[in-house]
């Protein structure tokens, strides 16, 4: 193995939340070193999100803000203050990025603007991350996870194929800002590129409405062409149902009986006289009759484990997998075998586990580590620009850091 | 001067389906080179086979489906048989002067047709493959068979998905298949950008359920710190009250509402006008209301029904609360704030289609870098001339040669066209049938919308 992709990067970080911090840990997490800029006091409003090590609220042990904010620096600058702003320019100024998400109308009240950076470094890349972009009627909506979700398009799509009827629900977690974040990691790294090409810096506006939009791949195209508005997932294309979970003896398990060997469930529930049965031959048959079709196969899902029948299945080429709960996934063995899960001492919450590398590079690795405490980096940062102890304590007593 | 972020990097697409063209089609919009492969014998049926224009399917179906026309803008389509030896030679050409390989078969598939990342490198020394699967390409479970919802399945997304009552929900929208090539086009730039600095290539092996799992680092941090397991609950927040979709006055019109903190409660309050419930001590702090949800939502739903989803968004956007109508196909396509954003990029598939509004797949907007629009998604071979004579060298009398002897070009084995069963959809309720998106799309993006005059 080589050394990390963005070993040689420096990135300013202005953001807080999910979105912004889950874009720059992934630079953090392969090689960049990404200084991130904290409000003095609160910090990062990830600090107060749960859940909290032993559910006791505190701003170093929040697991989101852990998790979202790996290998950074934090430093605390008051940008509110002149000083602040002056200390921040000279940050940007040795910088190859710097990624933000204030919001257009608290860029402009600051004075900190795409032109005003050039100025001082006009190789730059900034990425403005934003609910809904910084132009058009929405630009300065107030937003959260859910309202994204929904103005995405992308709830409209959250309703059983076996109910249809049902209030939209949201997808677990926090889908709206994640897709967001890995967007602006995609489109920032591109710019990269570009900036080691040609010296070009770029000012990248990333819209997180957009973002959740551009994630559904199928159902704009049933409207532009055929006029239909869905209001559940496409796979039902032809009346097939796909990926609806059924329960079994231990939980749920996913079926998919649309697709290729769906006969052969005759063979996975021991009654291969029924291989023919046009029930179970046809995949439109379940969705046509589902109670006769469940009769058929939950009394014998319910006798099983979910593991049991997706090994069983997969056997018989069915695609049929479990429905596993994020405990599950600690004694998964598929992921036990890749070493997913990483593990990394913090001063405050001791050993933490985590989700690891989104994928395996081999040759440019990526790295556990831990979020840094409140203005952890101060010291190395402010005295890398020339700051003396001195004049720490200083801006400290002014609340510029 | 308008320049492309990723001007000559060239990418050799093998992927079908969804996750995999998700990835590439990224890499077009950012300026790339894509060589999208199929073959007569193994054509990305799936995307090309579904949702025809006008929902007929047409002389030639495979070339009019939506599903294709909008993962595969802008990519260059070459017909290669990759299991004939000289087809995988003639492969081995185009990775030569390629710089990344993209591919999404079932593990194995590479190695057995000798195209493994191994040999691969020694054709061309730094290049970058990026292999995506449901599990990874190694450990006991990489040859387990899934679709989406193996991978968000699999990763503890379904089981927090939907409502308590009802069973684990998988998403409507293919996330995962998005996640997964989202994921895989995240780390080829990374890795290109590493090549950049040292020369390097490298192999990537990124599993679909892996990925969708890093999205959702809070949830099993909630497990590893706490021993807690997370599950479904609907549209309620961990803290938040209100949280969640409204009914609002049309047929099938919610509205998203979460407040965030007292401040935004009070400014909920003032905007649906004060009503004396609102005093009530249940819902005067925000630990309260979230002990209250329940009831909570129900007076909130009371306001909510008196307004359509658009208006009542309008009036507490207004007053500073967070809200979001939940918009449907058609409402996505006429919307005053994606329109003017031009979120939707008018494509013109040709003759038998026309042109059609197509989502951005990477919607980032860049200063200075050229904005251009796709070009259409490639019809089935048609840009084998260009690929094999102009790129690769060929005489033009050798692509003859080779079309006769089946290594290249052909008609893809297709299944009939069939429409798309609107009668069954709207019977089931699983969707609604727009009989005028025709001339409504045309009010946004254009008279000529949808006309099908040859081109």
């Amino acid at each position: 193995m080589g050394e990390q992709a963005f070993s040689n990067l420096k990135v300013i970080d202005c953001t807080e939340g999910v979105a912004g911090p889950y874009c720059t840990k992934l630079l953090a997490d392969f090689g960049a070193e990404v200084i991130k800029v904290e409000k003095p006091e609160e910090g990062d409003v990830a600090r107060g999100m749960g859940p909290f090590l032993k559910d006791e609220p505190h701003p170093e042990k929040s697991g989101t803000f852990f998790y979202l904010n790996t290998n950074k620096k934090s430093v605390t600058l008051n940008l509110k203050s002149e000083t602040g702003v002056k200390i921040f320019k000279e940050l940007v100024r040795e910088a190859d990025l710097l990624i933000e998400n204030f919001g257009p109308e608290t860029t402009s009240k600051l004075g900190l603007s795409y032109e005003i950076f050039r100025e001082v470094n006009p190789r730059l890349i900034m990425t403005s991350i934003s609910p809904y972009g910084q132009t058009g009627p929405y630009r300065e909506y107030k937003a959260t996870n859910l309202t994204v979700y929904g103005l995405g398009g992308a709830m409209y799509t959250m309703r059983p194929g076996t109910n249809p009827a049902d209030r939209p629900v949201v997808e677990g977690g926090l889908q709206a800002d994640y897709s967001a974040g890995l967007l602006s990691f995609i489109a920032t790294v591109a710019a990269l590129i570009n900036q080691t090409r040609s010296n070009r810096g770029t000012w990248i506006d990333i819209s997180a409405m957009e973002c959740m939009a551009s994630t559904l791949t199928m159902h704009f195209g049933e409207y532009s062409y055929i006029g239909l508005s869905r209001k559940t997932n496409p796979w039902a294309i032809h009346g097939y149902p796909i990926g609806y979970s059924s329960p079994c003896k231990d939980g749920w398990i996913s079926l998919t009986p649309g697709i290729g060997g769906a006969p052969n469930i005759a063979l996975l529930i021991g009654k291969p006289e029924l291989q023919d049965d046009p029930l179970l031959a046809k995949p439109s048959a379940r969705m046509a009759e589902p109670e006769k079709f469940d009769a058929l196969i939950v009394p014998w899902l319910k006798e099983h484990d979910k593991w049991e029948i997706a090994k069983e299945a997969q056997e018989l080429r069915l695609a049929f997998t479990p429905v596993l709960s994020p405990g599950e996934l600690q004694n998964d063995e598929q992921l036990k075998a890749r070493e997913f899960f990483a593990k990394t001492n913090h001063p405050m919450m001791g050993e933490v586990t985590y989700s690891g590398a989104p994928a395996k590079l081999s040759e440019s690795p990526w790295r556990a580590g831990r979020a840094p405490l409140l203005g952890e980096h101060n010291e190395e940062i402010y005295g890398r620009l020339g700051y003396s102890k001195e004049d720490l304590i200083r801006m400290r007593e002014e609340g510029v850091i | 001067m308008a320049y492309k972020l990723l001007e000559g990097i060239r990418i050799l697409d093998l992927a079908m389906v969804f996750a995999g063209p998700i990835c590439s089609r990224m890499l077009d919009t950012l300026g790339a080179e894509v060589i999208k492969v199929e073959s007569a014998t193994r054509p990305d049926v799936f995307t090309r086979a579904n949702v025809y224009p006008e929902n007929e399917p047409g002389e030639e179906p495979w070339n009019r489906g939506s599903f294709f026309h909008s993962i595969n803008a802008g990519k260059y389509g070459i017909s290669l048989n990759m299991g004939s030896e000289e087809g995988r030679e003639i492969f081995k050409r185009l990775v030569k002067i390629s710089d990344a390989v993209v591919e999404n078969f079932s593990p194995r598939v590479m190695e057995n047709w000798g195209l493994g990342y191994e040999e691969l490198k020694k054709i061309k020394p730094d290049l970058i493959m990026v292999s995506m699967s449901g599990l990874g390409h190694y450990g006991p479970l990489r040859d387990f068979y899934m679709y989406v919802p193996g991978m968000e399945g699999m990763s503890g997304l379904t089981y927090n998905t939907g409502y308590p009552d009802q069973p684990p929900l998988l998403s409507g929208h293919a996330y995962g298949d998005w996640t997964l090539g989202a994921t895989g086009a995240a780390v080829l730039l990374t890795a290109l950008y590493y090549r950049q600095t040292t020369g390097k290539g490298q192999y990537i092996d990124v599993a679909g359920r892996e990925a969708v799992i890093s999205h959702l680092g809070e949830i099993i941090m909630d497990y590893t710190l706490n021993g807690r397991e997370r599950m479904r609950c609907g549209n309620y927040h961990s803290s938040m009250a209100p949280h969640g979709c409204y009914r609002c006055k049309g047929n099938d019109e919610w509205i998203n509402i979460s407040v965030e903190n007292d401040e935004q409660w009070r400014k909920f309050c003032k905007a649906i006008g004060d009503p004396a419930w609102t005093e009530d001590e249940r819902f005067t702090d925000d630990l309260s209301r979230w002990r209250h949800r329940e009831e909570l939502d129900r007076l909130v739903e009371a306001w909510t029904i008196q307004h359509d989803h658009y208006e009542a968004m309008k009036i507490l956007q207004e007053a500073g609360v967070p809200a979001g109508a939940v918009l449907n196909m058609k409402e996505m396509h006429l919307d005053s704030h994606l329109v003017e954003r031009g979120f939707f990029e008018v494509i013109d598939h040709g003759q038998g289609v026309g042109k059609r509004p197509i989502p951005k797949s990477m919607p980032a907007k860049f200063s200075d870098v050229e904005d251009f629009v796709p070009k259409r998604a490639p019809r089935f071979g048609q840009d084998n001339e260009y690929v094999f004579c102009d790129l690769l060298g060929m005489p033009k009398d050798e692509l003859k040669r080779l079309e006769e002897e089946k290594v290249i070009g052909g008609t893809p084995t297709f299944p009939p066209g069939r429409p798309t069963r609107i009668d069954l959809i709207e019977k089931q309720g699983a969707g609604w049938f727009d009989p005028d998106y025709l001339s409504e799309l045309r009010k946004k993006y254009g008279i000529d919308i949808g006309q099908k005059k040859p081109g």
